[in-house]
């Protein structure tokens, strides 16, 4: 029993130093998102949601309701294109 | 074993503190803020040429007492400036942009298009295919330059400021299409 105590304390200590990163490079990609479709003059305020479509595509949810696809096309330009 | 249990959730705190820290530069940002007033010489030919027609109507003291101001304000901050961001050369500053944290990937990417898109405006108006005149081209590149710095001044304020430092030099290079064709290649 205390073995097992021990063990899953352990396993819940490495799970939550496994969790900070993890949560971390979603903040990244948000906040490159978020810079992105700025960058291309669209309105968002802040990408809160992303679902990754594939590589280097993204589905991105805005803080004010807009939705973006933005991805990296054929000839290498990152396209941003809104969805309904 | 009371004592494992205690020290689940201390360890469990402290793993999520560690995740804290980039949010340290909250008091530097003015220092970038101020060297975007660096380009206060470039508002600088458009100052001389109001006061000059200007003399005849009334109120040219006026003029006259705000241009001093900003002349004593733009010295000490032109002085401030070389000290903390040297001007950079075009590939180090690519090589700098390249490796900067500050920007994301896609973003890099985004920026790194809009480049392409500027030079080639500038090709095309060496071409003389451009509608485009030299005023819209130096707006395009300012907007371009409060863009990157937009995204590195709060993460990356040495960049940022070797970029206010180097903006005059890059348009230089630009604006002359003798410079501007040894770009190209």
């Amino acid at each position: 029993m205390n073995t097992l105590t021990v063990a899953l304390a352990q396993s819940l200590v490495v799970a939550a130093f496994f969790a900070v990163p993890s949560f971390a490079d979603d903040e990244e990609l948000k906040k490159d998102l978020t810079a992105v479709i700025a960058l291309h003059g669209l309105p968002c305020g802040q990408v809160v949601a992303v679902t990754v479509q594939a590589e280097n595509d993204y589905a991105a949810s805005c803080k004010d309701g807009n939705k973006y696809r933005v991805y990296l096309n054929a000839a290498g330009r990152v396209v941003v294109e809104k969805q309904q | 074993m009371h004592v494992v249990y205690a020290a689940v959730p201390l360890l469990l705190l402290t793993a999520g503190c560690a995740h804290v820290k980039p949010d340290t530069p909250v008091a530097e940002p003015p220092v970038v803020a101020r060297q975007p007033g660096t380009p206060q010489p470039a508002a600088k030919p458009a100052a001389p040429a109001t006061p000059k027609p200007e003399p005849a109507a009334a109120p040219a003291p006026r003029v006259r007492t705000p241009a001093p101001q900003t002349a004593s304000k733009a010295a000490p901050l032109v002085a401030k400036t070389p000290a903390t961001a040297p001007a950079l050369d075009l590939n180090t500053l690519k090589e700098e942009l390249r490796a900067t944290k500050a920007i994301g990937f896609f973003t890099k990417i985004a920026l790194k298009n809009q480049v392409d898109d500027l030079r080639d405006q500038f090709r095309e108006y060496y071409q003389g295919k451009a509608k485009l005149t030299m005023t819209d081209l130096r707006r395009s590149y300012e907007l371009l330059i409060m863009k990157v710095l937009s995204l590195l001044q709060d993460e990356d304020q040495k960049l940022a400021s070797a970029i206010v430092s180097s903006r005059e030099a890059i348009w230089g290079l630009l604006a002359d299409p003798k410079k501007f064709a040894t770009l190209q290649g």
